[in-house]
């Protein structure tokens, strides 16, 4: 079971607030295996972010039990890496020393941890960009930005919180593609949060469809691609069509569901 | 260098329409001021408005020559700046401290709360008696009747700015493990940076306020002691006087603080 990297066993998690206390989460369980790519998609609101958080140990779940490599998740720790709808890249850095941030937070920065962190963004054409400033990059480029800080504290999982929705689509579908391809190559385990599921469809091995809220794992759905296929491909074939006609089916049940 | 040989045609016309406004703009700014100082001399020369009661640009040339001549001007000055000096140093730095902890502490930021609105609203000028009573006629009251007027708003001011920091940079830096202290040092404070020096330039102007409205309830010198004496015994001049002198030395004093930011902006963008 060493191949075992995430293991979630039975996860509640309730919200409290003055107003009310709201249940997030009930009674989520599954296990991500070493360099799999899974996907979390499910109708809004459902706590697909917040799963992500927990897993991070930014938050505490109020039972259950995660732990990745073994170990209680916490923020402090080197195994999770955390990238945001947004790229958070902060404004008055260059994009180099934007790129050191979270090593200069974990009190990393030596000289083999920049030097790695330079070979990222050479490798994945950010070279001529480190001296300018986020405003002057695009979308794309600054979320690609965004990854390689990630990577550069050689996280061993990637949590990823719809780090496409923001951009336009065409952009979307190249970073996919980039995305992908970095993430395989550098051998990482991912985590993607989307509510777009032919996005899902295309990067994950697995996907976990949720219910609404409370959200509950409704299906688990393997995808089945072969490793070397990239996002852009997969999305064309039938196989990605049919998989996406029954996870829209179940997420518009949930949807209905709650009308009724 | 190289800027220069790449410069096109329409670039090069741009720049120089873009110099020439800026040349006509101080050239206008000059010349209001040039015609109003004439306009105010011919106007009181020939008796057209009283230069009693509104003295004239040679009749302050004179006393301010006069002042400095008896080493009063370099005096008055000095007292009045130095106590602005000192109020403006205190009030700024305990104020930034106080806006640091009640950042840092979610619980003491909600008890100050009540206070600081209420002591913001209080006009300062209303605790004068009191302010006497306790530091005596001197010096000391006048600082920290200019420690009272500036330390408020710079908290407010401050304490605001810290708290607009983007959420979502936060949770980056807790996502990454960060402590409460590297977060205020790596991202409030240069997210802050702008809103700080804002802050000190209003403080300029609050820290003169401060201290002549000091000088007005208890001094025996200083320039706002030479406004109220000149007031008084109907001195025109020295009331002009000590006016064009608090306004260079203000304008300075901004410009300082202007530097510094320059200096600043050039420190975060390296």
């Amino acid at each position: 079971m060493n191949n075992i990297l995430v293991d979630v066993k039975n996860l509640n998690l309730i919200y409290q607030s003055v107003k009310s206390e709201t249940q997030a989460l009930e009674d989520i369980s599954f296990q991500i295996k070493n360099q799999e790519f899974v996907s979390i998609v499910g109708p809004s609101g459902c706590g697909k972010t917040t799963i992500l958080s927990l897993i991070s140990g930014l938050i505490k779940a109020t039972s259950g039990e995660i732990k990745v490599l073994g170990k209680t998740p916490n923020p402090k720790d080197d195994l999770c890496g955390y990238m945001f709808q947004r790229d958070n890249l902060l404004p008055w850095r260059t994009i180099e020393k934007n790129i050191y941030f979270g090593l200069e937070i974990k009190k990393q920065k030596t000289g083999e941890r920049k030097e790695y962190a330079l070979s990222l963004a050479e490798k994945y054409g950010l070279k001529d960009f480190l001296k300018k400033h986020p405003s002057e990059l695009s979308g794309g480029m600054r979320q690609r930005v965004a990854l390689i800080r990630t990577l550069s504290l050689k996280p061993e999982l990637l949590l990823l919180d719809e780090p496409f929705s923001a951009l336009d689509y065409q952009t979307r579908l190249e970073l996919c593609d980039h995305v992908f391809e970095i993430i395989k190559s550098e051998k990482k385990t991912a985590i993607l949060v989307t509510h777009d599921i032919y996005e899902a469809i295309s990067m994950s091995d697995r996907i976990i469809v949720l219910s609404a809220r409370p959200g509950k794992i409704k299906a688990i759905h393997e995808t089945g691609f072969k490793r070397s296929s990239t996002p852009f491909d997969r999305r064309k074939t039938t196989k990605a069509k049919k998989l996406f006609d029954i996870i829209w089916q179940e997420i518009q049940n949930e949807k209905n569901d709650e009308i009724k | 260098m190289k800027k220069m040989m790449k410069l096109s045609k329409s670039h090069y016309d741009y720049l120089k329409k873009y110099r020439t406004k800026k040349i006509l703009i101080l050239l206008t700014q000059i010349s209001i001021l040039a015609l109003f100082l004439i306009l105010w001399e011919v106007l009181t020369k020939y008796e057209i408005i009283s230069s009693f009661f509104f003295s004239s640009p040679s009749k302050i040339m004179d006393t301010i020559v006069e002042l400095f001549r008896s080493g009063e001007l370099i005096y008055h000055s000095q007292i009045t700046l130095s106590e602005t000096l000192i109020g403006f140093a205190i009030a700024t730095g305990i104020g930034f401290l106080v806006a640091f902890i009640l950042w840092y502490s979610d619980f003491l930021r909600r008890v100050a709360e009540p206070y600081l609105v209420v002591l913001n609203s209080l006009p300062k000028i209303a605790l004068g008696p009191i302010i006497i009573i306790w530091f005596g006629a001197g010096s000391k009251a006048i600082i920290f009747m200019c420690i009272l007027i500036v330390i408020i708003v710079t908290i407010m001011n401050i304490l605001n700015s810290f708290t607009s920091c983007d959420k979502q940079l936060i949770t980056l830096a807790k996502s990454l493990g960060a402590n409460k202290f590297q977060i205020f040092f790596k991202l409030i404070l240069p997210n802050s940076l702008k809103d700080i020096v804002a802050t000190l330039k209003i403080n300029v102007g609050l820290s003169w306020i401060g201290a002549i409205m000091g000088e007005y309830l208890v001094s025996k010198a200083g320039l706002g002691y030479l406004l109220i004496y000149g007031g008084q015994v109907f001195d025109l001049n020295l009331v002009m006087t000590a006016t064009v002198i608090l306004c260079i030395l203000a304008s300075v004093m901004y410009f300082a603080v202007a530097l510094f930011e320059k200096l600043m902006n050039k420190f975060y963008n390296n």
